[in-house]
């Protein structure tokens, strides 16, 4: 995966092949799960701008709780109005731009123009700000799968996958057995084995990478004057 | 509105819409909202400052300002006025990831603008 740079094109990079099938997947997943818990009945279009009705419900989910959160974190019959006003409007956008950008990096099968094989992707600067919003679900839901609650984690993490990728005994598991269960790291209380952490964890780095570059190169145009957000 | 008003009649008409535009204005200068966007571990610093920058029209350092508020802080108001705008303010929050809630100014708990309690 190399970093988004800004072209005449858009914003453009290389990633490969698995790392494109990986998060796309992650992007369906995300994109169904949130049709399955803000009441989005299957079939239903979700494209650009088309209003339908929908019954919205309180997500029990936590990771699709933090994508359709509480609009006020006190008065909850404020929440629950604007939950009934806006969920699922916002629930079908999200919807629509991660199955956008998951069709960008990987197409489904029998499209014209895979562009897979070590080809370019190449976001333009108009889709650039959904293309982000879809890996911001993705690593949001991601994140809340990892157990990651502050900022520490974030950083044990980030820490954990590089040292993964140069030294790959697996000694995760192991590493904090003795430990009271107070010590025990987000990851551990989401029970996730060190196995599945670190690939999760490679995941979430990757996405974070990816948009980390993108919005670096966006911010940049945007004070330049020739972004169009 | 129809079409069949006089020019008396639409200028009295627009003396009433000047007079309900002032009062909505000292309503909504009584009785302000905010917006406040809370901390996160995963959104990244500069997506953000970008969502700050490209959605309210914030200067950089403005935009950096508030940014580092949030991540400081945990939170930060980071856009106050009617309700209903603040209510568009909340939902665009929410469709850029970032967790965001609205609040009556004054309330308790509640943050004055540009600082957190």
């Amino acid at each position: 995966m190399t970093p988004f740079r800004s072209a005449p094109a858009g914003y453009v990079a290389r990633w490969e092949d698995v790392e494109r099938e990986v998060l796309a997947r992650v992007a369906r997943d995300v994109a169904e799960l949130l049709r399955a818990e803000s009441g989005i009945e299957p079939g239903i279009e979700v494209g650009d701008g088309v209003a339908f009705t929908g019954v919205a419900r309180v997500p029990q989910d936590p990771a699709v709780q933090r994508l359709l959160p509480d609009a006020h974190d006190e008065d909850a019959d404020v929440a629950t109005e604007f939950r009934h006003l806006t969920q699922t409007d916002l629930a079908a956008r999200k919807v629509a731009r991660l199955l956008a950008f998951a069709d960008a990096i990987d197409p489904p099968d029998g499209s014209a123009d895979d562009p897979r094989d070590g080809a370019e992707i190449v976001v333009p600067r108009e889709s650039a700000q959904d293309f982000a919003g879809a890996l911001t679900d993705a690593r949001l839901v991601l994140g809340e799968r990892l157990g990651l609650v502050d900022d520490a984690d974030v950083e044990a993490l980030h820490d954990d996958v590089l040292a993964g990728l140069e030294d790959d005994v697996d000694d995760v598991d192991d590493a904090d057995d003795a430990d009271d269960a107070d010590d025990l790291a987000g990851w551990e209380r989401v029970g996730l084995s060190g196995p599945e952490r670190r690939y999760w964890g490679g995941v979430f780095v990757a996405a974070g990478f990816a948009q980390e570059s993108l919005v670096d190169e966006m911010l940049a145009d945007l004070r330049a004057g020739r972004s169009t957000p | 509105m129809n079409g069949q008003t006089t020019t008396h009649a639409t200028a009295v008409a627009a003396t009433e819409v000047e007079r309900e535009t002032e009062a909505a204005a000292v309503t909504a200068t009584a009785d302000p909202w905010v917006t406040i966007v809370w901390n996160d571990p995963v959104n990244l610093m500069s997506y953000v400052s970008y969502v700050f920058e490209s959605y309210f029209g914030y200067p950089p350092p403005k935009a950096q300002k508030l940014m580092m508020q949030v991540h400081h802080d945990g939170r930060a108001v980071v856009s106050s006025g009617p309700r209903e705008r603040m209510e568009v303010d909340v939902q665009a929050m929410h469709g850029f990831g970032l967790w965001a809630t609205l609040r009556q100014s004054g309330s308790s708990g509640g943050a004055s603008e540009g600082g957190a309690a």
